[in-house]
């Protein structure tokens, strides 16, 4: 009565177990998904065997039965009206596991005979055939998907928990220190004090052994508070409490400043300064104080590391946008290996070095960040056995 | 630049509205919410003025929906989000606070789900206004940004599209979307063409 030419006629108009023998039936019932078809009359015309499995309803006693009579439940729910769409309208829709809880009354064999509700994503699709509508159904087992995502739920929140404890401690950790470190800046301030008057010899001459060992301590002395106030700058850099009074600023007037400054400090490592090119009345955008905290923190490393009688070469130059000053000594160079860390907390390039060029480690960290909040940025070339310029770069600024 | 008449513009506008009524009457009975959705604006610009309207650079990210329409008409309708908005929506309407930054599966896939809802309501009725039938494919979730999304500069930035402006209320949030039907120029003469029969038949 009717043609077989074509899989979908043969099985919606020989309802029953025929479908299952055509090629096209056998490759349905070998789907991993549920697939089952309803035809504008509402009735389903295709049942595969995965379908027949989870809802334990043999194909024989669906087929020809509309949706509303195997499905009584689910009756004014939204996957009955998106069956109607797609037959009326033809339009395709999904419905998500997350939005429809267990939607069809599915069931996976679990191993020791239990049975489970499937959890599902669902398709509707309309399909046409020789002038006739259809609609077809079609069910993901999404289970494991969902039980991934469980876990992936646990482990997020615990992740998060645990960035919460790590940033407590973090702030704990910070807390403590700036507290520790204001409380022994006041006690050694007094010890430099009495120190410094003792080693002048305001309290009578002092016999010569003694003499240098008050001078040592008095040197040592020194050495902690510039750690300490290095460690409470950081502090206040990280906790963003560190305040910039950012205007336009003569930066030769600074930068001049800044060497006479260093000049003692110069003279005490056999080196000179050399204010080799200048940009006379330029002005930069910065805070005046923080950025002659960089410029003396850059000259002090500089002649630190300089070879005794050698010269420091500071040149001020134009660099795109951006004023550029450069300082330039003729040391041992910065090692390959260390290069990659010199703006890192208490880096230095060799441990052992440290007595000898004094300095706490965090200098260049400090102008790093000095640097990025003023806009500006911090650089530097080396050559082993030749030397090392650092360069900053700051923003040009019209003159106050 | 195609222009239509306030007439044109209220008449689609009033028959969108409807359309999203209902629209969100099938979201707020899902989620048990009440979920509000409107449509302000509707305008027909060049795809290349619709990709502008979250970021003059278009380097912002988007997210969203598409699912491809033929029959009547012929192109790809989108319902699109800045990309931390898409989050907001799913987050809100699942009732759930995943610790993660982007759209789990599971969650883009429901994300597909309300695209399909809001994306199906506007295009049957467009069908309605034509009394034509138009096949809308099933939905799939997307993210880029504007220029990738609108397919800028593959030559057919210039090509108009139907562009409606999206109001999302989710409690006591207003999140503003948009769905742009991305249509030939045939068929949206003839979506013109049918409007105005429409329009003085009243």
């Amino acid at each position: 009565m009717h043609s077989d030419s074509n899989a979908l006629n043969s099985i919606t108009t020989e309802p029953g177990a025929s479908d299952a023998d055509s090629l096209f039936g056998k490759v349905l019932d070998l789907s991993e998904h549920g697939l089952f078809l309803v035809d504008s009359a509402r009735k389903i015309v295709l049942w595969n065997e995965w379908m027949a499995q989870a809802s334990s309803l043999a194909r024989g006693d669906v087929i020809g039965r509309t949706f509303n009579e195997v499905f009584p439940e689910l009756a004014g729910k939204r996957v009955a009206s998106v069956i109607e769409t797609a037959l009326d309208m033809r339009t395709a829709s999904l419905l998500s596991r997350s939005l429809n809880k267990s939607l069809f009354p599915l069931f996976s064999a679990n191993g020791g005979g239990e049975r489970k509700r499937i959890e599902q994503s669902v398709i509707v699709k309309p399909i046409q055939c020789d002038g006739r509508n259809y609609c077809l159904v079609q069910i993901t087992d999404v289970t494991p998907m969902v039980q991934r995502e469980e876990v992936l739920r646990v482990l997020a929140r615990e992740a998060e928990a645990a960035q919460k404890a790590a940033e407590e401690i973090s702030r704990f950790k910070s807390e403590f220190t700036s507290t520790v470190s204001h409380e022994l800046r006041t006690p050694l301030t007094s010890i430099r004090g009495s120190l410094g008057l003792v080693s002048s010899g305001v309290m009578g001459e002092l016999p010569l052994e003694v003499n240098k060992l008050v001078s040592i301590a008095c040197n040592n002395t020194e050495r902690l508070l510039f750690l300490i106030n290095d460690i409470l700058d950081i502090d206040k850099i990280e906790s963003g409490k560190m305040d910039f009074v950012i205007g336009p600023v003569d930066l030769m007037a600074v930068l001049r400043q800044a060497l006479e400054a260093n000049q003692p400090y110069g003279e005490q490592y056999k080196i000179r300064y050399v204010l080799n090119q200048v940009m006379a009345g330029v002005a930069v955008r910065a805070d005046t104080d923080r950025l002659m905290q960089v410029l003396n923190n850059l000259l002090s490393n500089a002649a630190k590391f300089s070879p005794e009688g050698a010269e420091v070469e500071i040149n001020v130059l134009q660099n795109g946008a951006m004023i550029r000053v450069e300082v330039k000594d003729f040391g041992t160079g910065i090692p390959l290996q260390f290069q990659s860390r010199i703006f890192e907390k208490f880096s230095q390039a060799d441990g052992s070095d440290t007595r000898k060029t004094g300095g706490t480690g965090l200098g260049l960290s400090i102008s790093k960040a000095i640097m990025e909040k003023m806009g500006g940025g911090i650089g530097f070339e080396t050559e082993e056995g030749k030397g090392t310029t650092f360069y900053i770069d700051i923003c040009e600024m019209a003159p106050a | 630049m195609f222009e239509i008449t306030d007439i044109q513009r209220d008449y689609i506008t009033e028959i969108l509205n409807i359309s999203m009524g209902s629209a969100a009457a099938v979201l707020s009975e899902m989620v048990g919410e009440e979920v509000g959705l409107s449509v302000p604006e509707v305008a027909f610009l060049p795809r290349r003025v619709a990709a502008d309207q979250f970021d003059l650079n278009n380097s912002a990210k988007m997210s969203g929906v598409t699912q491809s329409v033929s029959g009547a008409i012929n192109g790809d309708a989108l319902l699109m989000f800045p990309e931390e908005k898409t989050l907001t929506i799913v987050r809100i309407l699942l009732g759930d606070t995943v610790p993660v930054e982007s759209l789990t599966e599971m969650e883009q896939e429901a994300m597909c789900e309300i695209g399909n809802i809001i994306l199906n309501a506007i295009v049957s009725s467009v069908a309605n206004l034509l009394q034509k039938e138009i096949v809308s494919s099933l939905p799939r979730f997307i993210s880029g940004t504007g220029s990738e999304i609108y397919a800028i500069n593959t030559g057919c930035e210039d090509d108009l599209v139907m562009f409606l402006k999206v109001g999302f209320g989710l409690e006591s949030q207003s999140i503003n979307g948009h769905v742009t039907l991305m249509l030939n120029v045939p068929s949206l003469r003839e979506f013109i063409a049918h409007l105005d029969e429409k329009i003085n038949a009243l």
